[in-house]
């Protein structure tokens, strides 16, 4: 989530529309971008795997156990994951992630992947990365949030 | 979620939609290469950061479209790395080097690049194909900053003379080869990509739109286009890149892309941590 954040910030801070020219070297501001568009929370998205029993909960527990590169989130918190199946031993899981240039993505679908295949009682995983729909702000949980206002980001 | 299966497509289908692909993937990855050359000397810190931000956004683009492509079965070094540079499919606009240290170049490419950008997402949004029309709002949410970013800096180096006459000069050489981005990989090919729902409009249509849009807006800052409003493709540059044909600074640009590659003598592209199943 954070490779984005920071730098959406400054090349915000680029704005300056209308500004005459040379203000930028001499007036120095805080940014002065205040337009967030947060986006909205499609219904299905992201799952938490409330009610799952069986497998499929102990692959719930496991993903829960995922935290995000940067901060101390669960991949699950942050709601990266769209949906949790187990057939016949075998465990599906749908993820995106926040940012398609995400410089984690492999070290992410490896670790959900690993945690997926600890989960007893599961013989095989795939993790398939979709983008539809698009993450945003708003698919963190409660206690996702709870989180990273603890740990400084002001949600 | 439907996988691009490969065996869902007929010969004709495949080649359109590999096509479709190798436009969107390989523009966005040499731009890409080509932004980064402004890390360290962007003009301004802020500048800098958010030129290589967007170059970031610009890759992780590239990986969704060439992550379709290895749905097709090639694999990412086929794709990048061992591709022969006389096989890549994008603009020639994504490929010229800078002007020297010119600033307003990176600006006015950028914009050029962004707007065309958005009009032919928007068109793939309801592509017959949903593996690429589900990816399409993650691209275009993401978008949103690079038009606003040029637009302010188009605007904020309007401002002078100076300034502005840069601008000109960077749109004059840059306008052809942005003509070249919409310019077919193949007619017969094209037709098909149209035909069978895969991009729902036409490369003329979609140019007509990006016109419509840089056109008003550029000389709202005070810049010209240097076209024929009555044939606007009568600018293109000999080598228009979709066609494969490409400026000799491609080749040098794609030699320095794999140059590491190919020093440590891979055969396959790095992988952060092996997976489960490969242990």
């Amino acid at each position: 989530m954070s490779s984005d954040a920071p730098v959406d910030d400054a090349l915000a801070d680029e704005g300056g529309a209308g500004d005459a020219p040379g203000d930028a070297e001499t007036d120095a501001r805080a940014c002065a971008y205040t337009e967030y568009d947060e986006g909205d929370a499609p219904e299905d998205v992201p799952a938490t795997g409330a009610g799952a029993s069986g497998v499929e909960r102990r692959v719930w527990d496991e993903l829960y156990q995922v935290d995000d590169p940067e901060m101390p989130v669960s991949v699950v918190d942050l709601g990266l994951i769209y949906g949790v199946g187990v057939e016949d031993g075998e465990a599906t899981v749908d993820m995106t992630l926040t940012y398609t240039g995400c410089p984690a993505r492999d070290m992410l679908l490896g670790e959900v992947e690993s945690a997926a295949a600890n989960a007893e009682g599961v013989e095989d995983t795939s993790v398939r990365l979709v983008w539809s729909p698009e993450w945003s702000v708003e698919m963190v949980t409660p206690e996702g949030r709870e989180r990273l206002r603890e740990f400084g980001l002001s949600l | 979620m439907t996988a691009l299966d490969p065996d869902d497509l007929s010969g004709d289908e495949r080649t359109a939609v590999e096509h479709l692909l190798y436009r969107l993937a390989d523009d966005e990855l040499v731009l890409a290469e080509r932004y980064t050359e402004w890390q360290v000397t962007a003009p301004t810190l802020e500048s800098d950061l958010a030129l290589a931000n967007i170059a970031q956004d610009e890759l992780g683009h590239a990986r969704l479209w060439y992550d379709l492509l290895q749905d097709l079965g090639y694999s990412e070094s086929e794709l990048i790395y061992e591709r022969d540079p006389g096989e890549f499919r994008h603009a020639t606009l994504a490929e010229v080097p800078f002007e020297e240290g010119d600033w307003a170049d990176a600006v006015v490419r950028g914009y050029l690049y962004d707007v065309a950008e958005n009009c032919r997402l928007e068109a793939l949004e309801n592509s017959a194909h949903p593996r690429i029309a589900n990816r399409v709002s993650k691209v275009r949410g993401e978008e949103e900053y690079h038009r606003e970013h040029a637009r302010n800096w188009l605007e904020r180096l309007a401002g002078d003379e100076d300034g502005r006459r840069r601008l000109q000069t960077a749109l004059d050489r840059l306008f052809p080869h942005a003509l070249t981005l919409f310019e077919p990989t193949d007619e017969t090919v094209e037709d098909d990509i149209v035909g069978m729902g895969i991009r729902r409009r036409g490369l003329d249509d979609l140019r007509e739109e990006w016109l419509a849009t840089v056109e008003p807006f550029l000389e709202s800052v005070g810049l010209r286009l240097p076209m024929d409003p009555d044939d606007p493709a009568d600018r293109l540059p000999d080598a228009v890149g979709r066609d494969r044909s490409h400026t000799d600074d491609w080749f040098d640009l794609h030699d320095e892309m794999t140059h590491t590659y190919r020093e440590l003598g891979r055969t396959e592209t790095t992988r952060i941590m092996d997976k489960p199943t490969d242990e």
